[in-house]
């Protein structure tokens, strides 16, 4: 409001001084020589600074007020990596999934984490951003206080897939919230297609490559129904070529796709998951071909 | 001081010095000893390389990669070898007889004089603003591409690492190669005009500093043309990402470092001139608020620059000798770039601003026929914003995740910055409260540059204050506030500059009709352009990306419309230059009327500026005040000592 005010009081000189002081064509006289007022010139010195000044305290107040986390705040820990976003709940068993599931009404302290290079984390409906930092942990508070489904962008350029990292906030009643809890918990753990799909998308695959078997339609990286081709062409069994590419990405990489763009780090998936998730791309691609 | 001896008073028997025949004209400094030179220097810079391979037993020993990562060292110092930047001072360094100066690299006598090294500052302040224009044209329609993608929701034309280079090379170009070097070009040709001198301190600095210039900008275009594409990690850089990026980071690198080193250069230069070039009676207090503005940012160029220079050497380190400046891994920290980053980056945005200042205040006073309102707290206001500006560089990382208590603190100061630049605004407006204002091309560009910073001012305090900062920072409203001010700011200001000196430069007059035309077509687009972007930011449009929600389509193509509209202007600009340079009415010496001591000479002025040295006796903006006078020039002796007894009684 203020700044609209001054806005306009700007705007409302110059377009006086438009309209008053322009002079006609062949008028060649000086103006009145006024060097200044100090009255004046005291005025317009003390009265932003008072103003400034106000906006700094309420900001920081609010500031203050933005980082509390309360007494018992849900803990998420965020892991950000090129290009995908995951998410696990240590309070739950270290559950984790490709998107944030939020009960409503409880503040949540985020732990954000980066794998690779700078993400930042921002939801635009919750108003709070935070950068998440190779080799540094920095926290986010939120209270979601409405059920729905909201945008998770990267807003930090991280590379050539930046504009697709995003994923879901889904903020659901707490009753709805414990029942997709108990749901994961039991899909990870069921029979090696389910676990399969669900490690899939939990870790963000699906931001990147396509596979029609989990819905999946991103063309960062390669398209993974083609993955017996590819392993033809890279000359070895189709379950080793697999694991090969998620452990070790470099060691062949499809042509027309950049090098060292698919992230490292899938290597430390727990070999259970990660065993699953090369059973079910195995299996997807076979009979998606 | 009495009389001012001259040495070049025949300047014309000089014009032509014997040209060089046969084989000489490939060992004279020019065109001709440019292209074996660069063979010269890329075989030094490509043997280095192989013979240290060699040495070590790395293989393999010729690697592409590491080889052009020299070689952008090397070739464009064999390109300055061979243009003649450094003949003098190696002549004068090995101990051979340097060549007596007969002054024939000096001042212009036909346009082929604009292309090789020359001393004049008229000269080299005419090849900085062509050469800047240029890369302004280039950056200009990289933009139009990256408004082309954004068009529509979805991928159009580019894939997602040409979109990131597109958007990192116009914000580079207009950046290092057209806003901070074009205030440059205007001050080199100004400053000493207006000082009473009759060159700048350091001729010979000054070639070299312009013609590093175009070394960095073909750097950074010619990005695109390596493997794996231009250089795409904004013009900010950040590490990790910029460590593992294919090899086009390495332009941006190096091409910062030539057009940094081309700055601090001319910034030193400017320093020296002002501090010890100025007419007799030029005290500080005496001297036009162009050139306070051209001293207080020479002197946040000179304390500044090196800390990008040094930002972008870690990067490379880390990339080619394996170093880990930012690599968490090896005890490296990222956030680290950003801090050293942003110490140069913030203080930058001033660089990129205050000789605006400078500007708008000489056109305002000018224009309005009155003195500066308040021309003493107008000059001290520039020294608070100096000294400020190195104090708040931490609020471009208020979601870094830096160390918490340093938000308040910079917060604190980022906000009062907005007091002396407030003072500033009023200023101007006191100053054409009750004038008699002229709205002639440059005029309209002034008043249109004052409103608009002050949007760009307001949403700075939005962007100031930390809670709002944490939900709109990388967003569009981002995007929207640096083209207020860059836009709005400096690009009107330095389109201010360039009608307002047009007259001085080419001694012809602007077609004012289309002066008018160009800036009502400029105000509008870049309005309908820049304005919606705050709105569609605070929704949740980020910035940096070629693809995005559906629901803001509708604003983004109105936006692309309204930004080819905005790119269409510049057509009405180049026409009216190129035309009016050639065929526009002559000028006369002193169009606008004006005391500063530029406009006391001829048009364009003589080589040397000054038959002799000016008397100054006053304030250069004493419009209104009858019999006042800011120099005496070729006058007797006896009048300058009656005008300093009017001043002091």
């Amino acid at each position: 409001m203020i700044c609209v005010a001054i806005f306009a009081v700007v705007a409302a000189v110059i377009a006086y001084s438009i309209w008053k002081f322009r002079a006609p064509p062949d008028d060649e006289s000086d103006g009145p020589p006024i060097h200044g007022h100090t009255g004046l010139e005291i005025t317009w010195t003390a009265i932003p600074t008072a103003l400034v000044v106000a906006i700094a305290i309420v900001s920081a107040i609010v500031l203050a007020k933005n980082g509390d986390a309360g007494s018992n705040p849900l803990h998420v820990d965020v892991t950000a990596q090129q290009f995908a976003w995951s998410f696990s709940y240590p309070g739950h068993a270290n559950l984790t999934s490709g998107d944030l599931r939020l009960p409503l009404g409880r503040k949540v302290e985020l732990k954000l984490r980066s794998l690779d290079v700078i993400h930042s984390f921002w939801v635009p409906e919750f108003g709070q951003k935070q950068d998440t930092v190779p080799g540094l942990t920095t926290k986010l508070v939120i209270t979601p206080d409405r059920v729905g489904t909201y945008p998770v962008i990267c807003t930090e350029l991280c590379g050539l897939g930046h504009a697709v990292m995003r994923t879901s906030a889904i903020v659901m009643p707490a009753a709805a919230f414990e029942a997709w809890v108990n749901k994961q918990g039991k899909a990870l753990a069921g029979p090696a297609g389910q676990a399969g799909k669900t490690v899939f998308v939990n870790n963000g695959c699906n931001s990147c490559h396509t596979l029609k078997a989990a819905g999946a339609t991103a063309k960062i990286g390669p398209d993974l129904d083609k993955l017996p081709a590819e392993a033809k062409g890279a000359g070895k069994p189709l379950d080793a070529f697999v694991h090969e590419s998620i452990v070790n990405p470099n060691a062949y990489v499809a042509p027309g796709f950049p090098k060292n763009v698919m992230p490292q780090t899938f290597s430390q998936l727990p070999k259970s998951q990660l065993d699953a998730l090369v059973r079910y791309l195995v299996s997807s691609s076979r009979s998606g071909r | 001081m009495t009389t001012v001896t001259h040495e070049h008073e025949h300047v014309d028997e000089h014009a032509a010095p014997p040209a060089p025949t046969g084989w000489r004209r490939l060992t004279a400094p020019g065109w001709l000893r440019v292209p074996w030179m660069i063979v010269v220097f890329f075989g030094i810079g490509a043997g280095i390389t192989v013979l240290v391979r060699w040495l070590e037993g790395w293989h393999p020993i010729w690697k592409g990669s590491i080889i052009t990562t020299v070689e952008l060292t090397t070739v464009p110092l064999g390109f300055l070898a061979g243009i003649g930047t450094f003949d003098y001072w190696v002549r004068y360094a090995t101990g051979a007889p340097t060549a007596p100066e007969d002054h024939s690299g000096h001042g212009a006598r036909s346009w082929r004089d604009y292309f090789r090294v020359n001393t004049d500052h008229k000269v080299i302040g005419v090849q900085y603003l062509v050469t800047t224009i240029f890369f302004f044209l280039a950056a200009g329609m990289l933009a139009m591409f990256v408004r082309a993608e954004l068009a529509k929701p979805g991928m159009q034309f580019f894939d997602n690492q040409t979109y990131n280079g597109l958007f990192s090379v116009h914000a580079s170009l207009m950046i290092f190669l057209f806003v901070i070097p074009a205030f440059a070009g205007l001050a080199n040709f100004v400053v000493p005009l207006m000082l009473g001198a009759p060159d700048m301190a350091f001729p010979r600095l000054n070639a070299l500093s312009y013609w590093l210039l175009p070394m960095a900008g073909f750097m950074m275009l010619g990005s695109f043309l390596v493997p794996g594409g231009a250089f795409a990690t904004g013009w900010t850089s950040y590490a990790p990402l910029a460590v593992h990026q294919p090899l086009g980071q390495v332009f941006f690198n190096m091409g910062v470092q030539w057009a940094g080193a081309s700055s601090i250069m001319t910034a030193l230069n400017f320093l020296v001139t002002i501090i010890t070039m100025r007419a007799p009676g030029m005290t500080f207090w005496r001297m036009p608020l162009l050139v306070w503005a051209n001293f207080t940012t020479s002197l946040l160029v000179v304390i500044a620059t090196p800390f990008i220079a040094g930002s972008q050497f870690f990067v490379m380190f880390d990339r080619v000798m394996h170093t880990h400046f930012f690599d968490p891994g090896h005890g490296g920290y990222p956030l680290a770039y950003q801090h050293i980053f942003w110490f140069y980056s913030h203080p930058a945005v001033y660089i990129m601003m205050l000789p605006g200042f400078g500007i708008a205040s000489e056109v305002i006073s000018v224009m309005s026929r009155k003195p500066i309102f308040g021309y003493r707290l107008m000059a001290l206001s520039l020294l608070a914003i100096l000294v400020l500006g190195f104090s708040v560089w931490a609020h471009h990382m208020f979601v870094s995740g830096m160390a918490p208590w340093l938000r308040v603190p910079m917060m604190a100061t980022t906000l009062l910055i907005a007091v002396p630049t407030g003072i500033k605004v009023f200023s101007w407006l006191a100053t054409m409260w009750e004038g008699r204002i002229n709205f002639s091309t440059p005029m309209l560009f002034a008043v249109g540059f004052v409103s608009m910073f002050v949007i760009g001012g307001l949403s700075g305090i939005y962007l100031g204050a930390v809670p709002i900062d944490i939900h709109v920072s990388d967003t569009a409203f981002v995007v929207a506030h640096i083209h207020y001010v860059l836009f709005g700011g400096s690009l009107f200001t330095i389109f201010a500059g360039i009608y307002y000196w047009f007259p001085k430069m080419t001694g012809r007059m602007y077609n004012e009709r289309l002066g008018k035309l160009h800036f009502w077509l400029t105000f509008v687009g870049f309005n309908l352009t820049f304005f919606p972007m705050h709105l569609i930011g605070v929704q949740g449009m980020p910035r940096r990306v070629a693809d995005y929600a559906p629901r803001f389509a509708d604003w983004n193509l109105f936006i692309s419309i309204a930004s080819f509209g905005l790119g269409a202007s510049t057509v009405v600009f180049l026409y009216n230059m190129i035309w009016s340079w050639r065929f526009g009415p002559p000028a006369g010496g002193n169009p606008w009327r004006a005391l500063t001591l530029e406009w006391q000479v001829t048009s364009p002025p003589p080589i040397f500026n000054f038959d002799e040295i000016p008397q100054v006796v006053g304030s250069p903006y004493e419009y209104g005040v009858p019999g006042a006078r800011h120099a005496v020039l070729n006058g007797d002796r006896a009048e300058v000592g009656e005008l300093e007894e009017v001043r002091r009684t």
